[in-house]
């Protein structure tokens, strides 16, 4: 324990400097406050990442990720897979999908920049071109709205 | 299965865009829409969404040319048009397998029968059949000199037929005109499906208000649509008149309307209204100095003060405006203006909200064209088809700021026109060329401004002019389009007459010319009396064209 330190100084002699030592002492421990402190807010990032992108992250993010973090993110994603299979029946229940409740089965969503081609689950491409209009079932879209991609329009 | 949209760029279009989408909703068809400006863009649309998509709509584009040979499509792929351009290709009317035309039965299209136009192939005579037989020389010859006299014979007969073709095609591709508002097939589509709302209605009316504004359809047509719409309206909004039963305020109705041609009149002062809607701006030559005497003696005739007159409609004292749309149609009758008055529709929803069918048909017109924003294309189109959902009210009111300006800036420009006589005869037609510098040119350089332009500019001119016989004349207008690449847009549209039946040759005219001259020009529009072209071609092009038409 780091606590033990200052004592062994100040039993050599120099207790003028304990002050000085326990200052340094406070720092430290406030230092390793805040970056743990950064790390967790990493991985509630990381772990919201999930919710947002689904279960492959672009490429642009898992760069700025350590080995670390990809690891504790592959094993959520495999926690959450486990939970959401246990739950609701035979099939399991896609948690991710339908966040807020849906008030309809077919939406109209607007491009709102360039995004080539996107390919959905069952084999189906759309071109997103931007300020082109589609008219989709909502669990195709529903990522993309969440990446702001595209914008949900109310008629 | 889903569907692609490909809309052209008006608002006939938009309107019959957001009735199909709507019914698209209704039946949960999904679809993807991209808004097309010319055949460029439809090209491109289509190579890009070939794979995905197997069925396509047109809407306003597409009926006017041979679209298979254009698109070169799949054999499975199918294409739905809905097109108000006539006349309609013959290969589209005949094609019974991948084009569909959405058209009205009572829609008069004058297509040619299809044996004056197609014919099979017929396998030519053989010649070496007779020479296999062992028969004697001189038979053979008889023989022969029969198949040379039939050869013949079908020869001649194949290149009568041809040239009677050639000449039927002529006529019928000869004039461009527009058949019923594609906003109105669509709401009958949706009448049949017994899905037809108040909202589709409002659009429809909306549609052949454009058409009507854009001077694309005679007034005997409209008439007759007004009738037709007029009937709808009655049957969605009859419960006004039963105190009990009347619905809430806030409810959208419509109600039909023999309102004042002004342009945005209630949107604007009543004064400046006059002086920028091209009827009476024309009737009373409001460029020169007399004209604005008349201007004041008008309103003088009808008792209205001046400070009254040029203060916001919604300002105007009540008592003046009782009667207003009575006492202005009187005081025209006096002053030569038979038709100040026209049959149209109104809707109203809430306290605030009162708009004519040709106020939207103005914003929305302003917002699609519009130059003050930079950035695609589409945007405009987009926030256009925005503006004529009644949830977007901002949109509305920016679009008829903006429809104000597009109007000052039009009359402005023809009463400079007129006043500098920029308006030559060149034998055949009419010519205008406004040049890069004039105020306001920029707002020019789109087609459906230009076009509105033109109309207002004819109009004025032959008011304005003691020529008889120029008054019988076309016209033609360019005005620069895009300066770095050196390129003009050129309009030309049909005399101005009482009884027109607004039908433009100039679409074939400019294409000949074109070709004779080897001038570099696109035919980029979907209406063909529309083109672009070289600034540096421009005056061999119109040398061509005036010989052409001479």
């Amino acid at each position: 324990r780091r606590g033990s330190f200052p004592r062994s100084e100040a039993k050599a002699g120099r207790s003028d400097l304990i002050f000085l030592i326990r200052f340094r002492h406070c720092c430290l421990l406030r230092d390793q406050r805040c970056l743990l402190a950064y790390l967790y807010d990493r991985l509630l990032r990381i772990r919201a990442l999930r919710w947002e992108y689904g279960s492959v992250l672009p490429n642009t993010i898992q760069f700025h990720m350590s080995a670390e973090e990809v690891e504790w993110f592959n094993r959520y994603k495999k926690s959450l897979a486990t939970y959401m299979r246990s739950v609701g029946g035979e099939e399991g229940l896609d948690l991710t999908q339908d966040i807020k409740p849906p008030k309809s089965l077919y939406i109209e969503v607007r491009c709102l920049r360039d995004y080539g081609e996107f390919e959905i689950d069952d084999g189906t491409t759309i071109l997103l071109k931007k300020n082109s209009q589609h008219f989709l079932p909502r669990w195709k879209c529903e990522q993309l709205i969440r990446q702001g991609v595209l914008e949900h329009i109310l008629s | 299965q889903r569907v692609l949209l490909l809309v052209a760029s008006d608002v006939d279009a938009l309107c019959a865009c957001k009735i199909l989408q709507a019914l698209f909703q209704c039946d949960h068809v999904q679809y993807t829409l991209v808004p097309v400006s010319g055949w460029q863009e439809l090209e491109t649309a289509f190579l890009e969404h070939k794979d995905q998509f197997k069925y396509f709509v047109l809407i306003n584009c597409g009926a006017n040319v041979d679209l298979l040979e254009i698109l070169q499509p799949e054999e499975d792929t199918f294409f739905f048009i809905c097109d108000s351009h006539r006349p309609i290709n013959v290969v589209n009317v005949y094609n019974d397998t991948q084009i569909k035309l959405l058209v009205k039965q009572d829609d008069d299209l004058d297509v040619p029968a299809y044996d004056d136009i197609f014919r099979d192939e017929e396998d030519e005579e053989e010649d070496s059949e007779n020479e296999s037989d062992g028969s004697e020389p001189s038979e053979k010859r008889r023989r022969f000199e029969e198949d040379v006299i039939e050869r013949t014979m079908k020869r001649r007969q194949r290149r009568e037929w041809e040239a009677r073709r050639r000449e039927i095609l002529f006529d019928y591709e000869q004039y461009e005109y527009h058949g019923t508002s594609s906003a109105m097939v669509m709401f009958d589509l949706a009448w049949i499906m017994s899905k037809d709302l108040n909202d589709m209605l409002w659009w429809a009316i909306v549609g052949l208000t454009d058409q009507w504004v854009q001077d694309k359809i005679t007034q005997m047509k409209y008439v007759t649509d007004i009738g037709i719409l007029q009937r709808h309206v009655s049957r969605h909004n009859h419960r006004n008149e039963d105190e009990d039963n009347s619905l809430s305020i806030d409810c959208m109705r419509i109600a039909f309307e023999y309102d004042l041609r002004l342009a945005l009149y209630q949107h604007w002062s009543l004064y400046e209204s006059l002086c920028n809607t091209s009827y009476t701006s024309a009737s009373f030559k409001l460029w020169s100095v007399q004209g604005q005497k008349r201007l004041q003696e008008f309103l003088a005739d009808m008792g209205l003060p001046l400070k009254q007159v040029k203060q916001k409609f919604n300002s105007m004292d009540m008592s003046l405006k009782e009667n207003l749309r009575e006492m202005i149609e009187e005081s025209a009758n006096k002053f030569g203006m038979k038709d100040l008055r026209v049959q149209t529709f109104s809707i109203h929803f809430g306290f605030k909200n009162k708009f004519s069918a040709s106020d939207i048909v103005y914003a929305t017109a302003s917002l699609m064209e519009n130059v003050e924003k930079e950035g695609p294309e589409t945007t405009n189109f987009i926030k256009a088809l925005d503006s004529l959902s009644r949830g977007n009210l901002d949109k509305l009111h920016q679009g008829l700021d903006l429809a104000k300006k597009q109007l000052r800036a039009i009359q402005q420009t023809v009463a400079s026109c007129i006043c500098t006589n920029l308006v030559i005869s060149q034998g055949p037609f009419l010519y205008c060329s406004l040049i890069e510098g004039t105020p306001d040119v920029k707002l020019f350089s789109k087609p459906v401004s230009l076009c509105l332009l033109s109309k207002y500019l004819l109009k004025s001119f032959v008011c304005s002019t003691k020529n008889k016989r120029c008054k019988l004349l076309p016209l033609v207008m360019a005005a620069p389009m895009d300066v770095e690449q050196g390129t003009v847009i050129m309009v030309g549209i049909p005399p101005e007459t009482e009884s027109s039946d607004k039908k433009n040759f100039f679409g074939r005219a400019f294409e000949k010319a074109a070709d004779s001259t080897n001038s570099r020009t696109l035919h980029n529009h979907f209406d063909m009396s529309i083109i672009e072209l070289k600034t540096e071609d421009r005056s061999k092009f119109l040398d061509a064209l005036i010989s052409l038409l001479s």
